[in-house]
């Protein structure tokens, strides 16, 4: 952990404040309500999340509060991590017998470029494009952007943009679209655990529970290949960027891009 | 370091209390039966933090957090059982809401970079979770019907 903490602890109104937000939100509960095929999971961290945010935009949350609160959020992933451990070891030998989907999934990764390069320049991104769909854009792959194209840059612009919608609605986004996708396609939820592991706690536990409690008796099995995938997600995913996948956005880009001009000319002299 | 060692384990404490509260609520285990769980849970963040803190080189405490949690659960490892039915008692979930309280209140000050986001980066940034999301599962998937697994 690289902050410092300091006397976080006494702030007795931030914890207050969150304990009251888990009394009201664990007494309201898991509701869920069908779409068409599939079913939406509303849990009670995706409330938690919200109350939250709309907290800071009352005098209940001063400025200090929300300072304090970031620090406290790594602390509180340790815990996670610390529950998830134990989910995984006694799961080991099966999480073993699973070890080559658990490593091939990780790729499945680059598929966001495949689907959502296209979609980017369709809309007229620029180079902000590549920055935006080279990853999920958490922190490894921010670093990565900056490093490479500096802080400025479009395609540091892009990948700011993925990364503050990820931090905003991430968890939200992915505990609705899980839960859905889960019971709407045929696909095994053992899958869609192991694809949960995206290599940020928050979005690994939203999406992980969605997943457990729309299958609460494959529970454990769920925790256990999302929790090892996430852990595999955080040790692989900046590598897989570096070598893999900002190489590739960076070529279909080139390609989507090239072919797009010579469209545009195409149509200029067929125009005149 | 000890300054650092008694902030985390005040910090550490005041969780533990908000979830196993969370955890009686929402999930119905009584916090006296919870207790012990969440003593190893803490006992392993501890021994984690303090391990990224004084180990050479720069991994972070999160892996050594991970480590020891499964080192502790291995069937292989005697007592493990123990240490797996106690923590049983602490219902994952219990654990992601007050983490999840803490972050909505951290990201009101990210409100207004949110704001200045176009539409089109929204969509973008739907897709490329989408897209992850169901690639990953849709590998998956395939290598697991192969092995027979599911």
């Amino acid at each position: 952990m690289k902050q410092q903490l300091t006397n976080i602890w006494k702030d007795w109104r931030l914890h207050a404040i969150v304990l009251g937000i888990v009394l009201v939100t664990e007494m309201v509960g898991t509701h869920s309500f069908t779409v068409g095929p599939g079913v939406i999971l509303l849990l009670p961290m995706l409330y938690a999340i919200l109350i939250g945010l709309g907290l800071f935009f009352t005098p209940l949350v001063k400025d200090k509060q929300s300072k304090n609160a970031e620090p406290l959020i790594v602390l509180g992933v340790t815990l996670l991590i610390a529950k998830i451990g134990v989910i995984i070891g006694p799961a080991l030998p099966e999480i073993i017998a699973a070890g080559p989907a658990l490593l091939l999934q990780e790729f499945g990764n680059l598929a966001t470029i495949l689907v959502a390069l296209p979609v980017a320049v369709t809309l007229g991104l620029k180079r902000e494009s590549i920055g935006m769909t080279h990853s999920v854009a958490r922190e490894p792959n921010v670093g990565l952007i900056m490093d490479k194209y500096g802080f400025s840059s479009p395609e540091g612009r892009g990948v700011m943009a993925i990364y503050i919608f990820g931090t905003v609605f991430g968890a939200v986004f992915m505990g609705l679209i899980s839960g859905f996708l889960a019971t709407w396609t045929p696909l095994d939820p053992l899958s869609f655990a192991m694809a949960s592991g995206i290599g940020s706690g928050s979005m690994m536990a939203a999406a992980s529970g969605s997943l457990v409690a729309a299958f609460p008796a494959m529970e454990q099995q769920i925790l256990a290949f999302a929790g090892a995938s996430n852990l595999l997600s955080l040790s692989t995913g900046l590598y897989m960027s570096i070598f893999i996948g900002l190489p590739l956005t960076e070529k279909l880009y080139d390609v989507m891009t090239r072919r797009k001009k010579t469209e545009a000319k195409r149509e200029v002299k067929e125009g005149a | 370091m000890i300054k650092n060692i008694q902030e985390w384990l005040l910090l550490l404490g005041i969780y533990g209390g908000v979830v196993l509260i969370g955890n009686w609520i929402g999930y119905d285990v009584m916090p006296v039966g919870a207790v012990p769980g969440m003593l190893i849970l803490i006992g392993i963040c501890l021994i984690g933090l303090i391990l990224g803190k004084v180990m050479p080189g720069d991994i972070p405490s999160v892996a050594y957090v991970a480590i020891i949690g499964v080192l502790f659960s291995m069937p292989w490892i005697p007592g493990s059982d123990l240490v797996v039915s106690f923590t049983n008692e602490v219902n994952l979930l219990a654990i992601t809401t007050p983490i999840l309280a803490y972050a909505g209140i951290a990201i009101g000050r990210s409100w207004t970079d949110f704001v200045k986001l176009g539409w089109r980066s929204i969509v973008v940034a739907m897709c490329v979770m989408v897209g992850t999301f169901l690639g990953s599962a849709l590998i998956a998937e395939v290598i697991l019907r192969m092995q027979g697994i599911i």
